[in-house]
């Protein structure tokens, strides 16, 4: 139908939730909608920093990310992906709903969104609370500190093995815990007292030096005196765990400001305030969300499948 | 109120009505989503270094930008949006392509021995 903001503006009608600088909704809209595109290509800029560290860090040390990579639980990875694209649906569903008038509809599918928003949430503090236990956060103290508690995690196993050969001699100064404890607390052993990083497992650089593909740079990254020195690999690994923890960190800080957003417009639709006519936020809502989703499509195979291909190579 | 959906240029005539699109277009990018992720993780446990090496990462961004493009021009409604929507989505990745090309032309080109973190 063709309405002209001229006989509108005459007759001093306003459309509800029109605010007075627009000539009508669609001009509402459209600015809304590209307000928000251009905070949306700052998150860009935003996340993209990361991602060139990212880019940066993986490209001189492929194999050290590899490693890393591997050990990321690629099942939690997985199940959040799906988690989180479910939640971008119900939310366009939302969206399309407000867009109706539906507004039960609407109400329904924005708790859904806020639903499967949680339970991403959840997982993700499932999978820190086992990087916590593992010792492979990368912020020194802030893993379980423990001397001879046994611990149940895989990586725990492969730890007390070689605990005698690769611990920092330092550790056990500190804390008077003497080596030969270490020994006596048998195969299950996660021997941790300062809760630092703890990394040794090298075997993904090993292999690729026997198979001659490690670079340049992975040399001087990993090397010392010429030989293959598990601790130097350690620290590089230690950066992969930082971008990690720094991008699934600022992705999960936007999941939960997104929820947050979503609990607003949740009272704003139940108190029935979008129609067909106006439903901006509804939209702009949809937008932010549908971002961080994105962001997650790309986290997810650079950070847990990058390296899984290697695991074929008989590497292990 | 017809399901009708539009192109950027009649976007100024038709300014008050939202534009609904079909559920079948939700759906249909759910089941593209669904399907990506599950083929990724697939993809990810083949070795393809043999065909060349990085070949794993080309598939999952490949992949990653597919299901990227879906999401922007049908859950975000960028595919019935104006021209000034399409210009600011696009400008956002290019500028990103800007800072990975101007980052990586000056670490790819360092000798090995000076950058060693």
């Amino acid at each position: 139908m063709a309405t002209h903001a001229d006989t509108l503006h005459d007759q001093h009608y306003h459309p509800p939730g029109l605010q007075h600088q627009f000539e009508d909704m669609g001009q509402q809209q459209e600015s809304a909608s590209i307000g928000m595109w251009m905070f949306l290509v700052q998150e860009i800029m935003f996340f993209g920093g990361l991602f060139t560290v990212y880019l940066v860090f993986r490209s001189k040390y492929p194999m050290a990310f590899a490693a890393g990579s591997n050990h990321l639980d690629a099942f939690w990875g997985g199940l959040n992906t799906l988690v989180l694209i479910v939640s971008s649906l119900t939310m366009a569903l939302a969206v399309r709903s407000a867009q109706l008038g539906k507004r039960n509809a609407q109400v329904i599918f924005i708790v859904v969104t806020m639903i499967f928003g949680t339970v991403f949430l959840g997982v993700k503090a499932i999978e820190y609370t086992a990087k916590y236990k593992e010792g492979i956060v990368p912020v020194a103290g802030l893993n379980m500190k423990t001397a001879k508690t046994a611990s149940t995690y895989p990586n725990a196993r492969e730890l007390s093995t070689r605990t005698g050969d690769t611990q920092d001699p330092r550790e056990s100064l500190n804390t008077g815990v003497s080596e030969a404890d270490t020994h006596e607390t048998g195969e299950h052993s996660y021997y941790n007292p300062t809760g630092t990083f703890v990394w040794t497992d090298a075997s993904l650089a090993t292999q690729a030096e026997q198979g001659g593909y490690l670079t340049e740079s992975e040399k001087i990254g990993y090397y010392s005196n010429g030989e293959l020195n598990v601790n130097k690999f350690r620290d590089k690994v230690r950066i992969f765990f930082w971008i990690y923890f720094v991008m699934t960190g600022l992705h999960a800080l936007h999941m939960i400001i997104g929820l947050g957003v979503m609990a607003w417009l949740l009272w704003k639709a139940w108190m029935g305030t979008y129609s067909a006519q106006y439903y901006s936020p509804v939209e702009m809502s949809g937008l932010y969300w549908h971002f961080v989703d994105i962001v997650w499509i790309f986290l997810f195979p650079l950070l847990y499948l990058l390296g899984r291909h290697f695991l074929h190579g008989g590497g292990h | 109120m017809a399901e009708e959906y539009k192109t950027a240029g009649d976007a100024e005539h038709q300014h008050n009505e939202p534009h609904v699109i079909p559920l079948s277009y939700y759906f249909g990018v759910f089941g593209v989503l669904v399907v990506g992720t599950i083929l990724t993780y697939f993809v990810a446990t083949i070795d393809l270094d043999g065909i060349f090496p990085g070949a794993n990462t080309l598939v999952a961004l490949l992949i990653a930008f597919f299901k990227m493009a879906c999401v922007v021009l049908i859950f975000m409604h960028v595919r019935w949006s104006s021209r000034l929507i399409w210009l600011t989505a696009i400008a956002g990745f290019f500028w990103l392509a800007i800072m990975f090309a101007f980052t990586m032309q000056d670490y790819l080109t360092r000798s090995a021995g000076v950058f060693t973190g």
